[in-house]
């Protein structure tokens, strides 16, 4: 590698976006490298420099995912509604869930409360589908048409049973604030792969299923103690995509180009005066901005897209700010280098009200969760492409509140849940693990949050047990100190 | 636990690019010792202690319970074992000490450390390193940090002539070890920037850069520093550190994260820096401040420290679980904060590398665990317990208040007994005629504590002076309970309000209800939109058809409809409506209670009253009640005077005015208590909570139970400190306390000079890094204790320093050796917080409001972004900006809503106030340059700065670009400088005298509005100048 090639990866490494704009002497190559082993060091962490600028041997072996699209269902979708599929209930409408059955686990305090636990059988239809013949539910007919391309895991498991400690948990590998989210860690390990866009993108779709709606929290994608130039960067659909991406009112692109080449000249003149490297990168900083201010705007443009792309996504991806029209950035964000696409969809907190709330839910997503795998296929992405669907946490056999045969909700439920994953090294036509009767215990393969988490690194070629920082004397992981392991069955 | 390998390999992915750097910096080069020469001194606790806690320690450590073998490296009995004649180490014989025989062993089997642990075996150098320090004898010392500091002499120096004071003499002895020298003072301009910001985050006004540069005093800077340490912003720059690490917060900071009133917390924070208290006094009243004998309002405002973690009321959550998490949070952050130490490890296993076994951490977790509180926040912004905290203005306003009350009081006392009376002759009891009682108008009835949005509007008003207005989409509610003087209901009352529906807007449904101890009392009117109670009982009564729009109709329902039978007493009203826009005004009852009547006669009137007392207060009751002839004089006397007070017609117009003054005073006095900031506070227990070891630190695995204690590694508690929080904080700041001390110098040399001397502020423990000067930091810790904990002597000894004065031009040389200036061979020069980039921006455009304390504020920030992830119920869902004043306030007193932090902050590397932090990352991003370019109040800066130049300067491009330079920068810009802010100057003028609605919308960014004497496209030019200025790197950096 040729020492200018080196110094622009370098700069990536600490610039998060990309190389920066040559030109600079070989002293101040010198200085940079120098500063960049420096900072590095001030995290404590293995010597830096890959072309990347993620850590070096990472990724520890071949990906077969280059990038992933995380479609988090925010609020702990019903699995038994779902993909679940628990016939026998349809017996045992309103009669108690056996205590053999619960065992005295705990419960939320919402029901802990509640006389009876009294069994709500799902009112939805269920039918085998694909080749693989996998059990989907009528309320996601899109989905359904896609078994043979994902990898259906019914025994994903936590132990967080609230929701503000069970989606930290699941995204960041602990339940209490402050420890980096799972993209984070991928871009301090992976770096990044473009020179425009960020390397880790979330956005937050609308939802029409339940108006009072779960909370999200920036700490999700944030870089817990990590720097804040990991944290996902949110790409929203009004104002500028991208915070402040856009020129003040009256301010043409010359002015700003004038503007930034009478900073570059100024900076640089600081630069030979002071000698501090930091100046350079701060120039190269401001050259990204710069090439932002077009790249983001390109990427937002749907105009190119093919009609039988949009249709494929369905009516609402012309809507900015729906789930569908996210979809579609995401595959237009990973088709542009982006490493890690989240989405966080809300709305499915369903303690009340499953019929009337859930199938919006999952008309919000159905179709356009197909559209994007299909999408991907076409495009010879899925194979690169890790997608994943799913949320917190499932949903209680038993009903809150008043059970009818045309009413009833569920509580939060740790023990069992559905999550797909598709694309990406992930086997297609899989239905992996089996929960009881009742969906309520994990019978056979349970999937710990952490082995997913486990499975989502090593798509992307990292080894979960070698992706640590020292941080307050702890070499802290996403998938911390009990053991997880990626789920083998499902993974191609 | 699997580790992984800090120490890299010799040749890794780096070798090709030492190679580059080895004709770059070959100083590097040497740092690599060939194995062979000659060995020279290998330092225990620096190089052999970091091998043994990273490499050895997870099996062979602290921790009982996955200790290998027995065997303990981290004691020196340990280390020295003999066991079976086999000899751990042999001071001065390496190949007789298995220490280093299993190092080296070519058995996989034997060799350390096992393959199976994770842990990387030891490089050759170090392995080296092994062998040179058991060769040179093996010298074991306990880990630097647990015992005190010894203040050290100072070290001797060649260049006697550089030192200014003792800072400096440590610096130097280094500097010289390492062949380095001292870098030149910086200019005057440099310096007096540097120092302003360090000792008050804001920028020097230009104005005082001429005079500090043309101070010929010797001692010109001395009065430099002190006339900053004096300031008031030095305490709200101080403030800023100290909260990120407090986790301070205006949110709760989980769930809903609703609001939090904490910011008194805030202000006693920079009171006390401003006031210069003592370290340990300001460590006490935060940790204790509610425990000490009399504690002062302003205590028990510092023990608020105990409350500022996150919290939650999120549904189903369970209360134990959450009562653990929040005790957790304390200790954690007390033993970051104060002890340096990641004392967390011990919740659920003996600490790995510290000597902290989770007893230790259980007995510390007994400290905290008696709050008198109820774990859950219930959403509340005044999570008890709390106190409200009025100022010196407020306490005046209400004493004058009282008095006024207590003067007013005397006049109807002796008004009433001097009131002529005669009873009437032949007066008979009569039926009382009903009575409009008034109940709510402009206000609610004294001490009712209010729900919802309660939003008092001018117009429309049915009666008085204004009324309050609903606005919903859906079902929305506001009420209150808890009326002082609840409405007392008699046979026959009827209930009433008067509202006002939106033409525009009508709602579906409007519902009153009422609170008698039960809320199940309600009438409504219109379409039966909301499911409460039971339709067609009093708990949902349908009494009529909406009224006409667009004007007042008074909803009257009698009482006994909605199941309020005589003698139940109303408490609390509430107002529902499902959609629409209305507005409610005066509502009360029409009462035939007697005692709310007027009456001719004393006679009829107590035969009135003794069948139904209605709300006459308690003593006048039981004075009626008694059998008259046992009244006695003073009884009836009293009874009279009563009723001439508040039932004799022909006294009506006497006392009305009075009881109305009182009323009114009265309730001032409430309003203004209930205006009073609260403050969430510790409050002890009267029995402390029981503690136990939590296995495995679940909530539920209850173990064994454990004392109160301080960590057993560490000097006793003194006898005589009582068992609790103050005692813990007393130990705490014992002078001969190891780490106190250490860890605040430590904290407040990182704040001046970018890193500590300790890099890892928030660990002192074994896994931290070692000190970069450990003598100086001993000297410095024992120099903070030795001043009665000073901060200001602290403070000035750093900045004071000839290490600080430097200039921090870095040759080549100077990078090499010293890459990221630990070792001080030139002055700091780092990026500026997120906080003093954004307040330096107000500043130098002359726009930023100097005020100290009070609530926090919102300045603008983009459209939705707490929308995107608030819970739609929580009262910090929708942002909505702050204006005036309040927006261009210090960034310390910016909203801090901790699951969305405000942007402009969290760009620049602040902490979401999550969880304790004590340094913060310095990043570079080109988000940070987006947000400088184009944010808002950036851009609104921008065109001030420029402003200003054009005010107060020349009339010639150059001096206005040289003011504007000199505004932002202190120093005198250079020619190339002037000539490419002239340049760009000249370009956009050129190009905006061609368009120059695009000057006009330049000048529209931002709330202030351009001086209109002014060319708008020349001032706009200028504003593209005084972006640039702020975007500069000299500029978003301590130079």
């Amino acid at each position: 590698m040729d020492p200018i090639q080196e110094r622009c990866t370098l700069e990536t490494r600490r610039h998060f976006f990309g190389r920066a704009a040559g030109g600079l002497g070989l002293a101040a190559l010198g200085t940079i490298l120098l500063e960049e082993a420096a900072t590095r060091r001030a995290h404590g962490a293995q010597e830096p420099v890959t072309a990347t600028g993620g850590l070096p041997g990472l990724p520890h072996f071949k990906p077969k995912a280059k990038r992933a699209i995380y479609l988090f269902m925010n609020g702990g979708p019903a699995q038994q509604d779902l993909f679940d599929h628990k016939p026998l209930m349809a017996d045992l409408f309103d009669k108690d869930l056996p205590e053999s059955v619960r065992m005295g686990q705990r419960l939320t305090t919402m029901t802990s409360g509640q006389k009876r636990f009294p069994v709500a059988p799902s009112m939805y239809k269920f039918q085998k589908h694909g080749k693989c013949g996998a059990w989907v539910s009528e309320l996601l007919p899109w989905t359904a048409r896609m078994v043979d391309d994902i990898a259906i895991v019914k025994t994903v498991h936590t132990e967080a049973i609230n929701h503000d400690p069970a989606v930290t948990y699941i995204q960041t590998g602990s339940q209490i604030p402050g420890r980096p989210s799972l993209g984070a860690w991928i871009s301090y390990g992976l770096g990044t792969e473009n020179s425009t866009l960020p390397t880790f993108v979330v956005m937050t779709p609308s939802w029409t299923g339940r108006k009072e709606a779960q909370a999200i929290y920036n700490r999700l994608w944030g870089s817990g103690f990590l720097p804040s130039k990991l944290a996902g960067v949110y790409l929203r659909s009004q104002g500028d995509p991208v915070l402040f991406l856009k020129d003040p009112p009256g301010v043409s692109p010359e002015a700003r180009r004038r503007m930034l080449d009478a900073l570059a000249r100024m900076n640089r003149r600081l630069y030979d005066k002071v000698g501090d490297p930091e100046t350079n990168a701060r120039i190269a900083q401001y050259e990204m901005a710069f090439r932002m201010q077009s790249s983001v705007p390109e990427l937002t443009d749907l105009s190119g897209e093919p009609e039988h792309v949009l249709e494929l996504y369905g009516p609402d991806v012309r809507k900015p700010g729906t789930f569908a029209y996210s979809c579609l950035m995401a595959r237009r964000l990973v088709e542009r280098g982006v490493r890690l696409v989240q989405l966080f969809h809300r709305g499915w907190d369903q303690h009340f009200n499953i019929p009337s709330d859930l199938p919006n839910q999952c008309r919000d997503v159905d179709q356009a969760c197909y559209a994007l795998v299909q999408d991907l296929k076409a495009r010879g992405l899925l194979d690169e492409t890790l997608v994943l669907w799913g949320g917190e946490f499932g949903r209680t056999v038993y009903c809150q509140g008043g059970l009818s045969r045309t009413n009833y909700g569920r509580d939060h439920h740790p023990r069992c849940f559905t999550m797909w994953l598709a694309g990406g090294g992930v086997k297609g036509g899989v239905v992996h693990g089996e929960t009881d009767d009742f969906s309520y215990n994990v019978v056979r393969d349970p999937v710990h949050i952490r082995d997913l988490n486990a499975t989502i690194l090593h798509c992307l070629g990292i080894d979960h047990q070698k992706l640590s920082v020292k941080h307050q004397g702890l070499d802290v992981r996403l998938t911390g100190v009990e053991p997880a392991s990626p789920v083998w069955p499902i993974l191609g | 636990m699997v580790s992984v390998c800090r120490f890299p390999p010799p040749s890794s992915a780096l070798g090709p690019l030492l190679g580059l750097l080895a004709w770059l910096a070959p100083a590097l080069q040497s740092a690599d010792r060939a194995a062979g020469a000659p060995s020279k001194p290998v330092d225990f606790a620096r190089e052999i202690r970091p091998i043994l806690s990273e490499k050895c320690l997870a099996c062979h450590g602290p921790d009982s319970k996955k200790r290998k073998a027995k065997l303990r490296l981290d004691v020196r009995e340990g280390v020295f074992r003999v066991e079976e004649g086999r000899a751990v180490t042999v001071p001065g014989k390496p190949e007789e000490s298995h220490l280093y025989l299993r190092l080296t062993s070519t058995d996989p089997s034997e060799r350390m450390p096992p393959e199976d642990s994770g842990k990387k075996p030891l490089s050759a150098e170090e392995v080296q390193r092994v062998r040179d320090w058991i060769a040179q004898g093996a010298a074991w010392k306990q880990h630097w940090a647990f015992e005190a500091p010894v203040r050290p002499a100072l070290p001797p120096v060649r260049n006697e002539a550089w030192p200014r004071n003792e800072v400096d003499r440590f610096i130097l002895a280094r500097l010289e070890k390492e062949g380095l020298e001292p870098s030149p003072e910086a200019d005057r301009p440099t310096i007096i920037r540097r120092v302003a910001f360090d000792l008050t985050g804001l920028p020097p006004e230009p104005e005082e850069v001429d005079a500090f540069v043309a101070d010929a005093r010797p001692d010109a800077y001395e009065h430099l520093v002190e006339r900053l340490l004096k300031s008031p912003h030095h305490g709200e720059h101080m403030a800023r550190f100290w909260l990120d690490a407090a986790r301070y917060g205006d949110t709760h900071g989980l769930h809903l994260d609703n609001l939090r009133v904490m910011w008194p917390y805030r202000d006693w924070v920079i009171e006390a820096f401003n006031a210069n208290m003592p370290y340990d006094r300001f460590a006490i009243e935060q940790l204790a401040g509610d425990l000490l004998p009399g504690a002062t309002l302003e205590q028990q405002v510092a023990s608020g420290f105990n409350r500022c973690h996150v919290t939650t009321s999120e549904g189903g959550v369970i209360e134990d679980e959450v009562y653990v998490r929040n005790v957790v949070d304390r200790v954690d952050t007390t033993g970051t904060l104060f002890l340096g130490m990641t004392v967390g490890c011990a919740v659920c296993h003996d600490h790995k590398y510290d000597p902290l076994s989770m007893k230790d951490y259980y007995s510390l977790f007994a400290l905290f665990n008696s709050l008198d509180e109820s774990p859950l926040d219930g959403n509340a912004a005044a999570h008890a317990p709390v106190v409200r905290v009025p100022t010196r203005e407020v306490l005046a306003e209400i004493e004058g208040l009282r008095q006024q009350i207590a003067g007013v009081e005397r006049e109807v006392r002796e008004k009433a007994a001097g009131f002529p009376y005669a009873e009437p002759a032949g007066a008979a009891p009569r039926p009382p005629e009903p009575k409009e009682v008034v109940w709510i108008d402009d206000d609610l009835p004294e001490g009712s504590k209010p729900n919802g949005e309660w939003r008092w509007v001018e117009e429309p008003v049915a009666s008085g002076k204004r009324a309050h207005a609903g606005t919903a989409s859906g079902l929305a509610q506001h009420f209150f309970e808890g009326a002082k003087d609840p409405l007392a209901v008699a046979e026959g009352d009827a209930l009433f309000v008067h509202v006002w529906i939106d033409p525009k807007s009508p709602p579906k449904e409007v519902m009153l209800q009422w609170n008698d101890g039960s809320w199940e009392h309600r009438a409504y009117w219109g379409e039966n939109r909301i499911d409460w109670g039971q339709d067609g009982t009093p708990s949902r009564r349908r009494t009529g058809d909406l009224p006409e729009p667009g004007k007042w109709a008074r909803l009257e329902v009698p009482a006994a409809q909605v199941g309020l039978a005589a003698g139940a007493k109303v408490h609390g009203l509430a107002f529902t409506q499902f959609d629409g826009t209305l507005y409610w005004d005066r509502a009360g009852t029409v009462t035939r209670d007697p005692s709310r009547l007027g009456f001719e006669s004393f006679a009829a009137w107590k035969e009135a009253l003794r069948g139904a007392p209605g709300s006459l207060p308690q003593e006048v009751r039981a004075l009626l009640e008694h059998d008259p002839s046992k009244r006695g004089e003073d009884g009836e006397r009293r009874l009279r005077e009563h009723f001439i007070e508040h039932a004799y017609a022909p006294a009506r117009a006497l006392f009305e005015p009075l009881h109305v003054r009182l009323a009114e005073a009265r309730k001032r006095v409430e309003a203004i208590e209930r205006e009073l900031p609260t403050t969430l506070v510790s409050k002890e227990r009267a029995e402390p909570r029981p503690s136990y070891v939590l296995k495995r630190g679940q909530y539920d695995q209850r173990g064994e139970p454990v004392e109160r204690a301080t960590p057993a590694f560490l000097p006793p508690m003194e006898e005589g400190l009582p068992k609790d929080r103050l005692g813990f904080a007393r130990w705490l700041v014992d002078p001969a306390h190891p780490l106190t001390a250490r860890v605040a110098v430590n904290r407040l040399w990182s704040q001046v000079f970018g890193t500590g001397i300790v890099r890892t502020s928030e660990d002192f423990g074994s896994q931290g890094e070692p000190p970069v000067h450990p003598e100086l930091l001993d000297w410095l810790a024992t120099e903070l204790a030795g001043t009665g904990w000073d901060v200001k002597v602290l403070l000035r000894k750093l900045v004071l320093s000839a290490a600080y004065r430097q200039s921090s031009r870095v040759t080549p040389d100077r990078l090499a050796k010293d890459p990221e200036n630990r070792l001080l061979s030139r002055g700091p020069r780092f990026r500026l917080d997120a906080e003093m980039i954004r307040d330096q921006a107000l500043a130098v455009g002359g726009l930023l409001v100097r005020a100290i304390g009070g609530p926090s504020v919102k300045p603008p920030q983009p459209a939705g972004l707490w929308e995107a992830v608030g819970y739609t119920g929580s009262n910090t869902a929708r942002f909505a900006p702050d204006s005036g004043d309040k927006v261009r306030r210090r960034s310390l007193y910016t909203f801090w809503k901790r699951t969305a932090p405000p942007p402009q902050m969290a760009t620049f590397d602040a902490p979401s106030r999550e969880a304790c932090r004590v340094r913060r990352e310095r990043t570079n991003t080109p988000l940070q340059a987006l947000q400088l370019m184009n944010e808002e109040q950036q851009v609104e800066a921008a065109r001030n700065l420029a402003q200003r130049a054009l005010v107060e300067s020349g009339a010639t491009p150059r001096e206005r670009a040289a003011r504007m330079f000199r505004l932002a920068a202190a120093r005198p810009p250079d020619p190339e400088d002037l000539a490419d802010m002239v340049g760009l100057y000249e370009a956009q003028i050129a190009e905006l005298r061609k368009s120059p609605e695009a000057a006009k919308a330049l000048l529209g960014v931002g709330e202030t509005k351009p001086d209109p004497a002014l060319d708008p496209v020349e001032l706009a030019a200028w504003t593209m100048v005084g972006s640039l200025v702020l975007n500069l790197d000299e500029v978003v950096n301590k130079g």
